[in-house]
């Protein structure tokens, strides 16, 4: 039944991933390749801190070496190598299983802090060497290569780039899910839980672990591959701590403990830089924000969150709960509102065109432009407003979770305790 | 049952000493476990009876002597490789995977038993032969109502009854048990006595046990660490009536 049900949900979603993309434009085609790229990287990441339970820093590492590995095929087949393009990422998956069986071996001597400081350690190395290293990496620069023609593809277009792309998320998916059905990938939750018990068990942990290193490598390697071939470019910045950083944070986001939560956290951010980085430059800000929230009232991410409810659908009263919830949305509308008319303001009053505003005015403080508006720095409701939405979101938000911590207490659901810290009961 | 000599025994520690910086915990212990029988250690707090068990089992490495498992030397081996050797333990505190379901918990040792430790390409749930032996194991350890809650949410003493099965899964001949009743009320320990003697059936089995019923009632010979060192070794009646033993040991119980 709920096998049927899930295969079902998928199909569904498989038929909107293929039939929707010809109806979009550039920007959303090439938006799409991207969360699917960031998609399978997080749950290749995933492999390692949700299923293993190491927490690797550096997997922008393995990421850079799959896009370089990958270009350097292009780079042949353009000289004449004949390897059909479509195949490129298996390059990629090459050269990440390799780096990541030799750091993997090092990395996983240790466990917790020391194995998330040595895989930092790994991907620092990549990042200082890549410059240097211009035959391989092509110096700052980089190196790039075009998509040449297979077949009847041309490669030519986005659109064809997204299927190519979506083949190898759906496939390396796939295989990571069966992964998680085999001894190997019971032995590997089993590691997470315990690993003493399973070196008393009989098993080398060290092997076990180097084992599961390599794979996620292996895979964030094709994942880098396809943002090669999507690119078509790529130099030394792949390696920069900011790319693990995103990893880390788009798996937490979505929910480590759930297997398709890092697709989710991929998702919104990815599609979030890419409706918000052109409205405003604090959008680092805002998607920083997102994360503090999600991991203080709702550690087990988003995926976590709604499997929660969903496993508990039948027993959930829903009609005061949808009430509470629509309440709290819109306490926490009220203070996004609050928050961003802030941020916004505190960026233009510190910003250098408003320097020059205030050259122009005299000193004095001008009025300036916002949301369509003008508000004036020294008028005290301008100041006001901000600080009634926050204090208004904040009561309203914060005495619905009491009543949605009471709810969820009174048995509202089930006693799965394991993922029983929800949404905004976060403290129950 | 391993086809060994009985006259040699299953396990022979020889001279073992173990130092933890200045300290040194086991004093040039000597002791002979004889292949099938049920063997106590007891001793006062802190007269090594755990360090003792970690030397076994690989936790740690002996600073000189010699530990041998059916003539094998496993001295210094790690934990895997005296698994697979034939030796299996419990844990005190109890040591197991929270998260797996009971079932789980089980199937991890039977594989490696089997030899699937990397399999990565079939699903376990087609492995008959590991399921059905996982099964079997689940079913001497009466836990079969709870196969597919997580562990962490058994009581205490099905949670001790589930370390017992870990420690049978990889068919070790040799058991050792790090003081199973620990922590369990009088017919909770009854059942578990009930629940080792079956399982040990045909097996050589040391364990850690405060319990002076339980020693009476379940094993053939005990032996007595004081400070690091064998006292005696004799069987239970002959132990509760020696001197020595009630000054060191027994007497303290007592008052």
């Amino acid at each position: 039944m709920a096998a049927i049900r899930n295969t079902l949900l998928l199909a569904a979603l498989l038929v909107l991933l293929i039939a929707v993309p010809p109806f979009l434009g550039l920007g959303w085609q090439n938006a799409l390749v991207n969360v699917l790229i960031a998609s399978l990287f997080a749950l290749a990441f995933n492999l390692l801190i949700g299923q293993a339970g190491l927490l690797s820093f550096g997997h922008a590492a393995y990421f850079g070496i799959g896009a370089f590995a990958a270009l350097h095929l292009m780079i042949a087949i353009e000289d004449g190598f004949p390897f059909p393009t479509p195949l490129v990422p298996l390059a990629g998956a090459a050269a990440g299983l390799l780096i990541g069986l030799i750091a993997g071996y090092f990395a996983t001597m240790r466990s917790g802090v020391y194995f998330a400081l040595v895989t930092l350690a790994i991907a620092e190395l990549f990042h200082s060497l890549a410059p240097r290293l211009e035959a391989v990496f092509g110096g700052e620069s980089g190196i790039s290569s075009m998509r040449m023609p297979w077949s009847d593809i041309t490669f030519g277009s986005m659109l064809e780039v997204y299927y190519l792309t979506l083949a190898w998320v759906l496939i390396c998916g796939l295989g990571l899910w069966a992964y998680t059905r085999t001894p190997f990938g019971r032995l590997t939750l089993a590691l997470r839980d315990n690993e003493q018990r399973v070196r008393f068990l009989g098993y080398s942990t060290h092997s076990v672990k180097v084992i599961v290193f390599a794979v996620s490598a292996m895979l964030t390697g094709v994942a880098g591959s396809l943002q090669a071939i999507s690119n078509e470019t790529a130099n030394y910045s792949l390696f920069a701590s900011d790319v693990s950083a995103q990893v880390v944070l788009q798996t937490f986001v979505g929910g480590s403990t759930v297997f398709f939560g890092p697709v989710i956290g991929a998702a919104v951010f990815t599609l979030f830089s890419f409706l918000v980085s052109d409205l405003t430059r604090s959008w680092v800000l805002y998607q920083g924000l997102i994360f503090v929230l999600v991991m203080l009232y709702a550690p087990s991410g988003i995926g976590g969150v709604l499997q929660h409810h969903i496993r508990n659908r039948r027993q959930l009263d829903w009609r005061p709960l949808s009430g509470l919830y629509l309440l709290a949305l819109a306490g926490g509308v009220l203070i996004t509102a609050g928050t961003v008319f802030l941020t916004e303001t505190v960026a233009v009053l510190f910003g250098e065109e408003y320097a020059v505003a205030r050259r122009n005015a005299g000193g004095s403080l001008p009025a300036y432009e916002l949301f369509g508006a003008h508000w004036d720095p020294t008028d005290i409701f301008t100041w006001l407003l901000p600080l009634v939405l926050l204090a208004g979101g904040g009561a309203i938000t914060v005495s619905t979770r009491r009543h949605v911590t009471a709810f969820w207490n009174r048995g509202g659901g089930s006693r799965d305790t394991a993922a029983r810290p929800v949404s905004l009961g976060g403290a129950a | 049952m391993t086809g060994t000599n009985l006259d040699q025994p299953a396990l022979r520690l020889a001279g073992v000493k173990k130092s933890f910086g200045p300290i040194e915990v086991i004093r040039g212990l000597n002791l002979d476990i004889r292949a099938g029988e049920r063997h106590a250690i007891i001793g006062p707090n802190g007269a090594g009876k755990s360090t003792l068990f970690n030397l076994i089992s690989g936790m740690f490495a002996p600073s000189a002597g010699e530990i041998s498992l059916n003539a094998q030397s496993i001295a210094g081996l790690s934990p895997h490789r005296i698994n697979r050797a034939g030796l299996a333990r419990s844990f005190q505190i109890t040591n197991i995977f929270h998260r797996l379901s009971v079932f789980e918990n089980l199937r991890i040792g039977v594989l490696a038993r089997h030899g699937v430790r990397y399999g990565l390409f079939r699903p376990v749930s087609r492995m008959r032969q590991v399921n059905d032996e996982t099964i079997e194991v689940l079913t001497r350890v009466g836990l079969e109502a709870r196969s597919n809650d997580p562990a962490g949410d058994l009581t205490y003493s099905e949670q001790r009854a589930l370390e017992i099965g870990m420690t049978l899964t990889t068919g070790a001949q040799v058991i050792l048990l790090d003081e199973p009743t620990a922590g369990m009320s009088r017919e909770e320990t009854a059942k578990a006595m009930d629940l080792i003697r079956t399982v040990t059936e045909g097996k050589t089995l040391l364990m850690v046990e405060h319990d002076m019923g339980v020693v009476f009632g379940l094993c053939d010979r005990v032996s007595v660490l004081v400070y690091g060192n064998v006292l005696a070794t004799d069987t239970p009646e002959r132990i509760s009536a020696n001197r020595e033993v009630q000054e060191a040991y027994l007497g303290q119980e007592a008052s």
